[in-house]
């Protein structure tokens, strides 16, 4: 067994009465990318907060990198290497850009010390992401792409070994989202596993290695993209006959 | 002996039951105010201090019964409450809570020093005829003016909650809390819903002033106490909930009468502090609220 | 056209975001001028009356106050309500030690201020996980329960009628300071406040303080250890301010906890920073300097009325610049508006 990066063990959530999510168990190898999709409400945004520590589970266990990390709080997480972005951005709006990206080079595992230094590798990050020329002005002066491009250069400051995107394409044109699946593929191609929870169905299927199907808090079933996408259950579920049908008749919507 | 014993704890309960319900109407605005708008208002023990002090004016000047005074005391405080919110606190509510908490910590500092001013630091209270008799119920003496002014508390407690629940007045003070964008697009006018919310709150307090002033004795020092045991009170039911105030008060009040019978006397204030926080850490929600999705205003 | 509206900004100390060579000369004018301002301070001295030394005492005392708070308050934005406690506990240590053990002062300086943030330590691990008002009442919770509690310990603490620190005669462990003596004493305390002020500001700890303070969940996210910095940020604080209250207990000789635990002192506190503009190191200085020369001069000519003045003051003062001067005064500058009007409408509902 190849090893995984992210695995999770009957993973699951209760709030009360509300299971949000159940038994989820799978794994994420370095260098894949995993989809993850369903309908609103279907417990996607809880996992990631469980794995990323912002929620403790109520049963089950989250390894990163074969290690019992379950419960650990989020700067664990963070220095165990795994990243994510916000689904609602979340600047640091009293800071710049480039200060705002400094934040995980100085306090990430790269554990930098000095204000420069970090200042430098910000702007190198900046770069990768295509908004360096933003490095001075205030997060709020940004627009939804170049904003939802600072949460991936927050998360890429902490040099992740895994990065769970949530819903980083959502309300992009179609000319904003090719740029950010190429970084997605770049990223892949360095080596990183990568965890995209989208809605967007193009971004998914341009992506993933696997997918994922979350309904109700468990998952419905998982496997390459174009099988999951054509599975029954799932357009039953959350893609709906007409989607089915367009794509049947050709072209991926 | 142990007759003795039973019988003064009994007394002490039916005290503290009695308090606590006066304790719960002072605090009930208090809470609503904080659940509706987050606001942590400081100068409501003043308020409350005010209304005594508009039902001791009527009371000594034109001789009118406190408990038909606190209607005078009621309408009063209201527009005062409705002119402060509308004019001045709206003025700051959306930036950090602290600027808020200085803004009625000033407000508390003008309203005692203005009480301090007008009618100077002694002690008063509101004279009535009946206030002072008792009731006996076996061995135990219930107090007529406690009696009443806790009747008043528990049918004003009630009232809010049908207003809150049952009118559109109230539908739209509990919308506005939980969620106020979205009672603004669906034309409530959240300016004016929170005057409103800060009226009634401060007019509950002048009628739980005018009951504390007949049962009692007050001064504008008293302001700053009532202020703390409505914290207490308030985290205690759980913020917004009226009926968690009403609990709230009666479990302090209650609370405040046994240690009182068996602590020396200043460790009872320690206890309460000791609750206050004990609560806060253990489940701020309060005893009564809800963990999870909690609204901000409930009944 | 995107942008957040100026409300939500909560403008702070520029960190060493210009390049290398003007960033010395900005950094350093700031150290220069305060030496500048000390050694200013030192030779007042001389100038002042007894009467006008000891007013210029307590505002060196209030600035320590003030920058001690605005660790916690300003930076992290965990408004404290009851920083009086490590106050009253660093006065009551020192009191209690030099009284009942004969302790000397000086080493009690110190130790207060360990106690103090050892407490601060203590009770953070709990407290510091309630955000806004839950935070701002447990701390006060905490304030007033301490100070029933040291009401109560009667032997230990004199209760409500105090203790009294033996100052002169055979019983007296150190010399009295006296006027000139801590005068000084308080300056230094001042300085040093202002010193740790300015360290934390601009080093990596501060920036964590202010990544919590803007976001706390993003700046988990990206590996600060918010609880740590959190707890750290308020023993810090709370060592500060029990030096100051160690000091101000062997100032006042005769000490009461109705007095070393008033709440009024805390507000004062919040006030001073917030009114100066929190989050910054002026500041809290400014404010200081600036209410207690109003709350002296309200006091020597309006005796009667000079609390309700002042809370005048607070409201209007509150109303005009809530994010307080020095946030003005930067955000006017690099926007150019200058409308008090406009300030107003910034947190208007």
């Amino acid at each position: 067994m190849s090893a995984a990066l992210l695995e999770t063990r009957g993973l699951g959530r209760r709030f009360g009465g509300l299971q949000a999510v159940s038994d989820v168990s799978f794994s994420v190898p370095a260098g894949q990318v995993l989809g993850v999709i369903g309908p609103n409400g279907a417990g996607k945004s809880t996992f990631i907060n469980l794995v990323t520590g912002h929620i403790k589970p109520t049963t089950g266990k989250v390894l990163i990198d074969g290690k019992d990390m379950t419960g650990a709080r989020p700067w664990a997480i963070a220095h165990a290497g795994v990243a994510r972005t916000f689904q609602i951005v979340k600047p640091f709006r009293g800071m710049t850009v480039r200060e705002n990206v400094a934040v995980g080079v100085l306090y990430g595992p790269s554990d930098q010390n000095r204000m420069s230094t970090a200042l430098t590798r910000a702007d190198e990050v900046l770069e990768e992401v295509g908004i360096a020329h933003l490095g001075a002005r205030p997060p709020g002066e940004l627009s939804v792409a170049d904003a939802r491009r600072l949460e991936f250069a927050k998360a890429l400051s902490l040099n992740p070994k895994l990065l769970l995107l949530d819903e980083v394409m959502a309300g992009l044109r179609h000319s904003e989202i090719e740029p950010s699946l190429e970084l997605i593929r770049s990223l892949k191609e360095r080596g990183l596993a990568v965890i995209v929870v989208e809605h967007v169905m193009k971004a998914i299927l341009a992506v993933s290695d696997q997918v994922l199907v979350f309904h109700q808090g468990e998952v419905l079933t998982s496997g390459d993209s174009r099988t999951v996408l054509s599975d029954p259950r799932v357009i039953e579920a959350y893609l709906g006959q007409r989607y089915a049908k367009r794509r049947e008749g050709g072209g991926d919507a | 002996m142990a007759r003795d014993q039973v019988n003064s704890f009994l007394q002490a309960t039916v005290y503290g039951l009695l308090q606590g319900g006066l304790l719960a109407l002072i605090a009930v605005g208090f809470s609503l105010v904080w659940g509706v708008m987050n606001v942590v208002n400081l100068a409501h023990g003043a308020f409350v201090i005010l209304g005594a002090y508009v039902g001791w004016e009527l009371n000594t000047k034109l001789g009118w019964d406190p408990f038909l005074a606190m209607f005078v005391a009621a309408a009063v405080l209201f527009v005062l409450g409705y002119v402060l919110q509308r004019w001045l606190i709206n003025l700051v509510i959306n930036g950090p809570i602290f600027i808020t908490l200085l803004l009625t910590f000033g407000l508390d500092l003008l309203i005692v020093q203005g009480m301090n001013i007008a009618f100077s630091g002694n002690y008063r209270s509101i004279h009535t005829s009946y206030a002072s008799t008792g009731l006996d119920l076996g061995s135990i003496r219930v107090p007529v003016g406690r009696l009443l002014a806790f009747g008043v508390a528990v049918l004003l407690t009630i009232a809010l909650v049908l207003l809150v629940t049952r009118t559109r007045i109230g539908t739209s003070i509990m919308a506005t809390g939980m969620d106020r964008g979205a009672a603004r697009l669906m034309g409530i006018r959240a300016r004016h819903v929170y005057a409103l919310t800060f009226g009634i709150a401060a007019a509950l307090a002048a009628v739980a002033g005018t009951m504390v002033g007949t049962v009692g004795t007050f001064n504008p020092a008293s302001a700053g106490a009532y202020t703390l045991l409505s914290f207490v009170i308030a985290v205690l039911g759980g913020l917004g909930n009226m009926y968690g105030a009403l609990v709230g008060g009666l479990v302090i009040g209650l609370v405040e009468a046994w240690a009182g019978l068996y602590l020396p006397g200043t460790w009872v204030n320690a206890l309460a502090f000791l609750v206050l926080v004990l609560v806060l850490i253990v489940r701020p929600s309060g005893l009564v609220g809800r963990a999870y999705y909690a609204a901000r205003v409930e009944v | 056209m995107p942008g957040v509206t100026a409300a939500e900004t909560e403008r702070d100390e520029p960190s060493a975001a210009a390049p290398p060579g003007e960033s010395r000369w900005r950094r350093y004018v700031p150290w220069g001028l305060g030496i500048l301002l000390l050694l200013a301070m030192l030779g007042l001295q001389s100038q002042l009356y007894v009467g006008q030394e000891r007013t210029v005492s307590a505002i060196f005392m209030f600035v320590a106050l003030a920058q001690g708070w605005n660790l916690i308050g300003g930076f992290t934005g965990y408004a404290c309500f009851g920083q009086v406690v490590f106050f009253g506990l660093g006065g009551y240590t020192t009191a209690v030690a030099m009284t009942h053990w004969g302790m000397n002062f000086w080493p009690m300086l110190l130790i207060s201020g360990v106690v103090a943030a050892l407490f601060g330590a203590l009770i953070g691990l709990p407290l510091l996980r309630l955000k806004g008002h839950y935070f701002a009442i447990a701390t006060l919770g905490v304030a007033e329960g301490m100070r029933e509690v040291v009401t109560n310990l009667t032997d230990l603490t004199g209760g409500g009628s105090g203790i009294t620190i033996p100052t002169v005669g055979e019983e007296a462990t150190t010399t009295y300071l006296g006027n000139d003596g801590f005068y000084l004493l308080f300056l230094g305390l001042a300085a040093f406040s202002v010193l740790v002020g300015g360290l934390v500001s601009r080093n990596k700890f501060g920036f964590a303080l202010r990544a919590i303070n803007q976001d706390e969940e993003a700046a988990g996210s990206m590996g600060i250890n918010t609880t740590r910095a959190k707890v750290a940020a308020f023993s810090l604080s709370g060592f500060v301010t029990g030096l100051v209250g160690a000091t101000y207990a062997f100032q006042q000789a005769v000490i009461f906890p109705e007095r070393l635990f008033d709440v009024d002192i805390t507000v004062l506190m919040v006030v001073m920073v917030v009114i100066g503009g929190s989050g910054t190191v002026l500041g809290p200085l400014l404010g200081a300097v600036v209410l207690q020369f109003l709350s002296e001069y309200l006091r020597q000519n309006f005796t009667s009325a000079h609390t309700f003045i002042l809370g005048a003051i607070i409201i209007v003062a509150v109303v005009l610049l809530p994010q307080g001067a020095v946030n003005y005064v930067r955000e006017a500058r690099r926007t150019g508006n200058y409308s008090l009007l406009a300030n107003v409408r910034r947190y208007r509902l």
